[in-house]
């Protein structure tokens, strides 16, 4: 029997076998989490929580273990995505889009910049340019504000809870931004290094 | 809103490493485990997993996810 088949089915029985795994399980989900998100804020009474938390969902989800890690590597992985979810939800609670937006659409002045050489600084003004059109007329008004919100500092997770739809729907619109930026500029005739160069 | 010179950096820095990423954050959790533990033994990556790869150098909230993993795990190993 593989180390992974013993922890779910010591999940999986009764009694004292499953309870005693419970909390072996719980006491390294408790360890891991504290080393992991004590930094971020995340103490002993967090991690016990999150801990809880992971074993409920672990527990009514023991099916979809594929084997393809330890146990204790994929029970970790889901309790650090709910522990980080939550630090996230608590830190951005009170920070709303419009906030992070300043209720504007997202723009590119070319206007702002520092005093370089004059033919640095007409690759960088050409750069500029480029990048405010591009922002103006490839990006959907979605798309803008997604990408202001992530400039602004708030994760993907957060910008999601606000407008109402789920993580991987705006980290494919955040995506397909970036892409579309990236082909704009190609299409431009501006390589990447070009414009990491003009703006270095 | 006009970005700052750091955010149009930014914004620079994020179209230029965009890459064509198959997985959503889902599909990456679905896997990390796997690329985490081949991660920290410095095994070579499957096709699978490099997609993971991917995803994690396109992905902000992943990478941060990876690399609480990591830390949660490197002290799980110390202590075993």
């Amino acid at each position: 029997m593989s180390h992974h088949d013993e922890w779910v089915d010591r999940l999986r029985s009764a009694g004292q076998v499953r309870d005693t795994a419970i909390d072996e399980l719980r006491r390294i989900l408790v360890r891991g989490l504290m080393h992991a998100l004590g930094p971020r804020g995340g103490g002993e009474a967090f991690a016990e929580d999150v801990a809880q938390e992971t074993l409920l969902r672990i527990l009514d989800s023991l099916e979809s273990f594929a084997g393809r890690s330890r146990f204790t590597t994929w029970a970790m992985t889901i309790a650090v995505r709910i522990g980080i979810s939550e630090l996230r939800r608590k830190r951005f609670q009170d920070v709303s889009l419009e906030q992070i937006t300043a209720g504007e659409s997202l723009s590119v002045d070319p206007a702002q910049d520092v005093a370089e050489s004059s033919e640095k600084l007409e690759r960088r003004a050409v750069v500029l340019e480029t990048l405010k059109r591009l922002v103006e007329q490839n990006l959907t008004q979605k798309q803008r504000t997604v990408v202001q919100a992530d400039l602004g500092g708030m994760p993907i997770e957060e910008i999601a809870r606000r407008l109402g739809t789920n993580r991987n729907a705006v980290y494919k619109m955040f995506h397909d931004a970036r892409a579309k930026l990236k082909a704009g500029f190609a299409a431009a005739g501006i390589s990447a290094e070009d414009v990491q160069a003009a703006l270095s | 809103m006009s970005l700052s010179p750091e955010q149009i950096k930014n914004l620079i820095d994020l179209v230029a490493a965009a890459k064509d990423d198959q997985l959503d954050c889902d599909g990456c959790l679905e896997h990390i485990a796997e690329f985490a533990e081949a991660h920290l033994a410095g095994h070579s990556l499957s096709a699978a997993l490099k997609s993971v790869q991917v995803h994690l150098e396109s992905c902000g909230c992943c990478r941060d996810e990876f690399e609480a993993l990591l830390a949660a795990l490197t002290t799980l190993d110390k202590n075993a």
